[in-house]
């Protein structure tokens, strides 16, 4: 669990450096990624659903990187961008294409479906995180405006 | 009363400069009327789109004035959005004269992008550490490191020509199925599936994704659609990248490694 918290602060940070992120804010965009990555790994101990742990892990993730971006007085989308990338699914998109070419058709549709269906769940995810009041965020940084 | 044109050009400058580097529409709209307030601009109206910005100012007076700005969807600087959201804070605290604006406002758009060389590095660094994540072996995180280190070589070079969106991504996943089957067919002991999807990750759509959303939650449906579409076709072309190079090695190999 260790490692694998290590290794997706590390994926993140590095994605983060790709799309130019301030320096001071690395650490916090890979620290939000990690978090997602472990939220979703904890779900999918107690329930087989994927959807289901992409949903939580979103949800968790946008509500960490509005946290974060309320006491760094920086843009949520900072941190939200960077933390996404562990959740998106590459290995979908992947899986879908492969099954397609093998003609394997119901492996094709299980991937497929289950690609549709995470992008979905982070839809919900980060619909929900944005749905909480600013007010509880606001707290935390004590500004006046922030998105 | 003449500087209604200055105001507003600032304005419409700093939303051209966040959108330029990937801000989503509710933010731009937000900066551009905290701006125009700030600077006791009463009457205004601003409408943004993903890829353009359309504001007027003072249409009853003597001094109107509007204007558009067209902005092609462009790459993702986070540090100049960042230092743009500081700067529009502070010239709605009133810090902050017009002209020093004017002097933040370049700077903010001098930021510079990483290095080519360090983004290299750490296109690799991400692909490997992605390849392990989802399943690979330390062997296979090596052998990512360095198809992602190749892929952003390959995407710099694309990206200072003209070449179309599509053409990088499925060139570009094409590319790193093609190394790693290459790699695979060497007999070197690899998980070419892993990676396969640890060096796609730069290329998976991820902040379209995200922007698509956000501009959906705070009801710009046009720009998110704009966005959705966006990332749809992108992932659409890595799968047909994918897809292809597959495909010939499977008829090259008569199905026999599959």
């Amino acid at each position: 669990m260790v490692i694998q918290f290590m290794v997706s602060l590390m994926a993140t940070l590095s994605f983060a450096v790709l799309f130019n992120a301030p320096k001071p804010e690395l650490f916090f965009c890979g620290l939000t990624g990690a978090i997602g990555w472990i939220v979703y790994l904890i779900c999918l101990n107690f329930n087989d659903s994927i959807t289901i742990a992409n949903l939580t892990a979103t949800l968790a993730l946008t509500v960490i990187s509005r946290m974060i971006a309320s006491l760094r007085k920086n843009p949520v989308t900072l941190y939200l961008i960077s933390g996404i990338f562990p959740l998106v699914p590459g290995a979908g998109i992947y899986y879908t294409s492969y099954y397609f070419i093998m003609n394997e058709m119901g492996e094709f549709s299980k991937y497929g479906m289950q690609t549709v269906k995470v992008a979905g769940a982070i839809v919900l995810g980060i619909i929900f995180g944005f749905a909480l009041p600013q007010g509880w965020f606001n707290a935390l940084g004590k500004r006046r405006r922030e998105f | 009363m003449a500087e209604t044109k200055e105001i507003l050009s600032l304005a419409v400058e700093t939303g051209d400069a966040l959108l330029r580097n990937g801000a989503e529409v509710y933010r731009v709209e937000d900066t551009v009327m905290h701006i125009l307030e700030a600077y006791e601009i009463e009457e205004y109206d601003v409408y943004v789109l993903s890829n353009g910005i359309f504001a007027s100012a003072n249409e009853n007076k003597e001094d109107a004035c509007s204007m558009i700005r067209h902005i092609p969807l462009g790459s993702t600087h986070l540090g100049r959005i960042a230092a743009l959201n500081q700067l529009s804070r502070e010239i709605c605290s009133h810090e902050c004269s017009l002209m020093e604006a004017w002097e933040r406002l370049d700077e903010c758009c001098a930021i510079p992008t990483t290095k080519k060389n360090s983004a290299r590095f750490f296109c690799g660094m991400g692909c490997a550490c992605f390849g392990y994540l989802f399943g690979g072996t330390l062997f296979d995180a090596v052998t990512a490191f360095f198809t992602g280190l190749l892929l952003q070589i390959l995407l710099q070079r694309m990206s200072t020509g003209r070449v179309s969106k599509f053409i990088i991504n499925i060139l570009g996943s094409a590319f790193v199925t093609f190394l790693s089957l290459l790699l695979y067919s060497l007999k070197l002991p690899i998980l070419y599936d892993k990676v396969i999807i640890g060096s796609i990750m730069p290329l998976v759509p991820g902040i379209a994704l995200t922007t698509s959303i956000r501009d959906f939650f705070n009801g710009d449906y046009l720009s998110g659609a704009i966005h959705m579409i966006d990332a749809i076709l992108t992932a659409f072309c890595i799968a047909v990248g994918v897809g292809t190079v597959m495909t010939v090695y499977y008829f090259l190999m008569g199905g026999s490694l599959f």
